[in-house]
């Protein structure tokens, strides 16, 4: 990278070394005129994070009314009742408004001062009845703070109902800017930083992953953007459960606010992206809502650091002229010829950004876990695109021929063996492994009829434990799957956890489960061969040539590393908390080669399985969580 | 040879072979390509600083015989709407723009088919003398080539008659895309490539400065791309003539190509294209940015792509207005855009002779 800024050089050093910024160097990001030595940084950044991936939603936006108790002076969209612009949707106004393509419903509307809370309940469950493929995310901490005041109940109490009635995330509205002093001036009535934390908080607590916005472009300071975003990453180290960051360019319209500027440039766009993706180091996805930023930026801030498109949000204006094509469909396209336009992969995910469609080709499904960086560290792509997924996914994807190649989990190779060649690598472990780890609040032969919540990520960890508890210790367990993001864990009596999640949890230990189990040592006691979770394969559809091109760069990536684990994977491990000596310890541990007792490994496996299975015992027993 | 060697090569001054620019149009990333062409437009044009001229862009009739079909503008002679006006009236609308400040008038018509060779040396000796504060930037080489048939002469000696009037600068339109593969699609009677190239070769010798322009986004492809900026420099080399190239995006509203090409090229393509073009055109001064053809703000972005020129005003412009294209600006609001992209604002003249700085007030965010 060749950087014409000299103060932005000493920062891409601390983000190469997986430090965090600080305010000032945020201020030196957002004043630099080296915008794309900026916007290289963040796309760096945003690679290591989602590979070649940006991932858009079929969605579609409901605003149920616009009568809002509120008088907000930048906003334009609220009506008192009786006035000739305000409206009130019934349940089956807004069900008449879904297809059966939307996967995301995103309910937010104003604070009607007559609308009973089984309204709102009435509205989450019957979407949630009516279209069980499309998930509802409703409801800013706003509306959550109003429904709490109005009705008389905790902020828990109300999110507790919701989620009961079908409720999966919430978006995160409201936020606009955390600064008392720009409250003071603009937003007076709204909920403000303590109040719009407690909310997200409390629903993060529950299971209910939420998004993230700011409002930027009216009177706020570069200094009052930075601490908004830093406050949303310490809230974020703590609870975990922030999907994205949405940063939302003001637009004046009739709202009586008078920013500096009428419109945001299309610079302070596309740093905010910039910015965002780097100061919010431990967000999983930054956000260019197309529909708000204009289709102009957003294609490039898709080379700026942002990994997330929004979605369909309401389908094209210009649908009426196309005939039987839906607008959800004419929208679709677009966003698919925005991302590949960026030089990206179109995804389309569901509400937890679990991608359920690719549409490119050459994709290979990259494990996000530490243990897998030797593969990746040094890979030339080539014609090949990256796109991170955890194992269990990776096998939907592969089994709907939407992956060409990846490390599959054992049981997902074994399952679309006819399909998949093996490349001659794969994750296998010597006598133990550090990160498929049973944390138990009980020994092994007490947990016979307990239940255990179990990792959502992989099916390989699970039937290793089905097969240590059947096998080995012959007790029969319930398994109750754990939620993609955020869990409540007390309820169970164990709980099996994966890659960098088993890892963080081996080192600063899970609260309430005292006992820790390494499933791979249990196995290498028992049976005296190393476990392998995962083999690197690809489509045999595919030319032979692809195969050997692939093999070739996987072993020249490993050949690379070397043994110093520490340097490729340094800053990986820091991130989940391990000390370089702990990183190569762990990454030593592993054997990369699909060797003979690898084999045998996989054969033993298989006969336990297969016997498993003919007793009745398997996949079928576990609920979803 | 891998597009990281063809940029560092270009970074380095080496000229890009025509295969490397094919390579490099392919293959190289949005944000590597940008890298580079930043290099170079600083090192040519040094300074946070961007130019842009306060310019008009009537029409002085649009009567035309070519039959562009990527064209919305054009009417045939004797066809409804039709208009052509005369000198007096054209004096009077430049006298109105000086007033408002304009410098430079960027006067285009279609080809006509019976406008007499005076009419066009009466605009120009006429502009001069009762409007001295414009300069005028008359004439697309295929007018210059219509005034030729017309008066059965030779373009050099229709050159050479309107420079006696006092014309110095021509603009570059008509060159659309230099492949007279795709040109014979899209205006088969607009004449090759080489055509466009020998008047402009003309006008250098005789002492012109000319931009050259490009309009993409139709049925070209890579190749067709690296033709036409090949082109552009090998005119280059010979007569130094150009101030700058300016690339811009078919817009298909109202037009027959329209129903081929039914999508705006994306602004992603429009950056790519100036940092290439910044790259390949290792010859050429400056590289303009759009703000008016591609949006406001893929303008704002492409400052930060390599092109180092703001374009102009444009106080009046019809021909992208006839394709449902329409875009406005003020001299107060383009240098707002450039203060926004985090650049000092500099107005020019048509030559590119800077005339006052007007330095970014803050920071720009």
């Amino acid at each position: 990278m060749n950087i014409r800024d000299r103060k932005l050089a000493p920062i891409w050093d601390k983000i190469q070394q997986g430090q965090r910024l600080t305010l000032a160097d945020g201020l030196a990001l957002y004043t630099t005129q080296d915008v794309i030595a900026l916007g290289r940084m963040a796309n760096e950044v945003q690679q290591a994070k989602s590979g070649d991936a940006v991932y858009f939603v079929l969605n579609q936006k409901i605003e149920h009314t616009n009568i809002c108790v509120l008088s907000c002076k930048f906003c334009d969209f609220a009506a008192k009742k009786g006035d000739e612009r305000a409206y009130e949707m019934t349940t089956e106004d807004v069900l008449a408004k879904l297809t059966p393509e939307i996967r995301e419903v995103h309910i937010t509307g104003g604070m009607p001062p007559d609308w009973p809370w089984e309204r709102y309940l009435d509205l989450v469950r019957t979407i949630h009845h009516r279209l069980p493929e499309a998930d509802v995310k409703a409801f800013t901490a706003v509306e959550i703070d109003f429904f709490h005041k109005k009705f008389r109940m905790s902020i828990e109490e109300v999110l507790r109902q919701l989620q009961a009635a079908g409720l999966k995330t919430m978006p995160g509205g409201g936020a606009e800017i955390f600064s008392e002093r720009v409250r003071k001036l603009l937003f007076n009535q709204k909920i403000g930083a303590k109040g719009w934390f407690d909310v997200h908080s409390t629903a993060h607590r529950l299971g209910i992953p939420t998004n993230s916005t700011m409002l930027y472009g009216h009177v706020e300071t570069l200094e009052e953007r930075l601490i908004h975003m830093i406050k949303l990453r310490d809230a974020q180290d703590e609870t975990g459960g922030f999907l994205t960051f949405i940063p939302l360019a003001f637009q004046p319209g009739e709202t009586g606010i008078k920013p500096r500027n009428m419109f945001t440039s299309a610079i302070d766009d596309l740093k905010t992206i910039a910015v965002s993706r780097l100061m919010l180091d431990n967000f999983p996805h930054i956000k260019a809502y197309w529909v708000m930023l204009t289709e102009e930026v957003t294609s490039v801030a898709l080379n700026f650091g942002a990994d997330d498109i929004d979605g369909t949000v309401g389908g094209e204006k210009i649908a009426h002229d196309a005939g039987a094509t839906s607008p959800t469909t004419i929208a679709k396209e677009k966003l698919i010829q925005m991302i590949r336009d960026a030089g990206k992969i179109p995804v389309e995910r569901d509400v937890y950004y679990n991608p359920i469609h690719v549409y490119a080709d050459n994709v290979i499904g990259k494990i996000p876990y530490l243990n897998s960086v030797p593969f990746h560290a040094h890979l030339e792509k080539q014609q090949f695109r990256l796109l991170p997924v955890v194992p269990r996914r990776m096998g939907v994807l592969a089994a709907q021929g939407e992956l060409d190649a990846g490390l599959f989990s054992l049981m997902d190779f074994l399952r679309l063996e006819d399909v998949l060649e093996p490349l001659g690598w794969c994750i296998a472990t010597r006598d133990q492994v550090k990160s498929v780890m049973l944390f138990s609040k009980e020994g092994w032969r007490d947990l016979e009829g307990k239940t255990i919540g179990i990792t959502d990520d992989t099916a390989t960890s699970v039937q290793l434990l089905r097969v240590l508890l059947e096998k080995k210790y012959h007790v029969h367990a319930t398994f109750e799957r754990l939620h993609a993001g955020v869990n409540d864990c007390s309820r169970f009596d164990a709980v099996l956890l994966i890659g960098d999640e088993a890892l963080r949890h081996n080192k600063a230990g899970l609260d309430g489960f005292e006992l820790v189990f390494d499933l791979a040592s249990e196995w290498y006691e028992w049976q005296k061969l190393p476990f392998v979770f995962a083999v690197w394969a690809i489509r045999k559809a595919l030319p032979e040539e692809s195969r050997r091109d692939l093999a070739g760069l996987l072993e020249r990536s490993l050949d690379a590393c070397g043994d110093d684990f520490a340097s490729i994977a340094g800053t990986h491990g820091r991130r989940i908390g391990l000390t370089e000596a702990e990183t190569q310890e762990y990454l030593e541990g592993f054997n990369y080669k699909l060797g003979e007792r690898e084999q045998e490994a996989i054969r033993v496996f298989r006969r336990f399985q297969a016997e498993l299975a003919a007793s009745g015992v398997g996949n079928g027993d576990s609920r979803e969580g | 040879m891998y597009v990281q060697d063809i940029l560092a090569k270009a970074r380095e001054g080496e000229r890009i072979t025509r295969e490397e620019g094919i390579e490099l149009y392919r293959h190289a990333e949005l944000l590597d390509l940008a890298e580079a062409a930043n290099e170079i437009r600083f090192r040519k044009n040094p300074g946070q600083q961007v130019t842009f001229v306060v310019d008009t862009n009537p029409n002085y009739s649009n009567v035309c015989t070519i039959d562009c079909i990527f064209c919305a503008f054009y009417r045939h002679p004797g066809e409804e709407g039709e208009y052509t006006y005369t000198v007096d009236h054209m004096i009077g609308k430049f006298k109105e723009s000086a007033g408002h400040g304009v410098t430079t008038v960027l006067l285009q018509g279609g080809v006509h088919p019976s406008l007499p060779f005076d009419y066009y040396k009466e605009l120009v000796r006429r502009t001069r003398k009762e409007v001295p504060e414009v300069f005028p930037h008359f004439f697309s080489t295929s007018e210059i080539i219509g005034m030729a048939h017309g008066a059965g002469m030779s373009t050099e000696q229709v050159l050479r008659e309107l420079w006696d009037a006092g014309l110095r600068s021509l603009p570059g339109g008509g060159a659309e895309i230099l492949s007279d593969r795709v040109k014979k699609k899209i205006s088969r009677l607009k004449g090759t490539s080489a055509d466009w190239a020998g008047v402009m070769k003309q006008a250098h010798r005789i002492g012109y400065k000319t931009t050259a322009t490009m309009m993409y986004g139709h049925l070209e492809n890579e190749e067709d791309v690296v033709e036409h900026l090949e082109l552009v420099r090998q005119i280059q080399d010979e007569g130094n003539g150009f101030t700058a190239f300016i690339p811009w995006s078919f817009k298909p509203g109202n037009t027959p190509l329209e129903k081929i090409i039914p999508h705006y090229a994306t602004p992603t393509r429009y950056l790519q294209m100036i940092a290439f073009s910044r790259l390949y055109l290792d010859n050429l001064p400056h590289i303009q940015a759009s703000w008016f053809s591609e949006g406001k703000k893929t303008g704002q972005m492409a400052l930060h792509f390599g092109a180092d020129d703001f374009g102009g005003t444009l106080q009046e412009e019809n021909v992208h207005a006839a394709a449902n294209f329409v875009n406005t600006t003020s001299t107060e609001e383009c240098v707002r855009l450039i203060h926004d992209a985090g650049f000092s604002a500099a107005q020019r003249t048509t030559l590119y002779e800077i005339l006052r700085v007007i330095p970014t007030a803050e920071v720009a965010v």
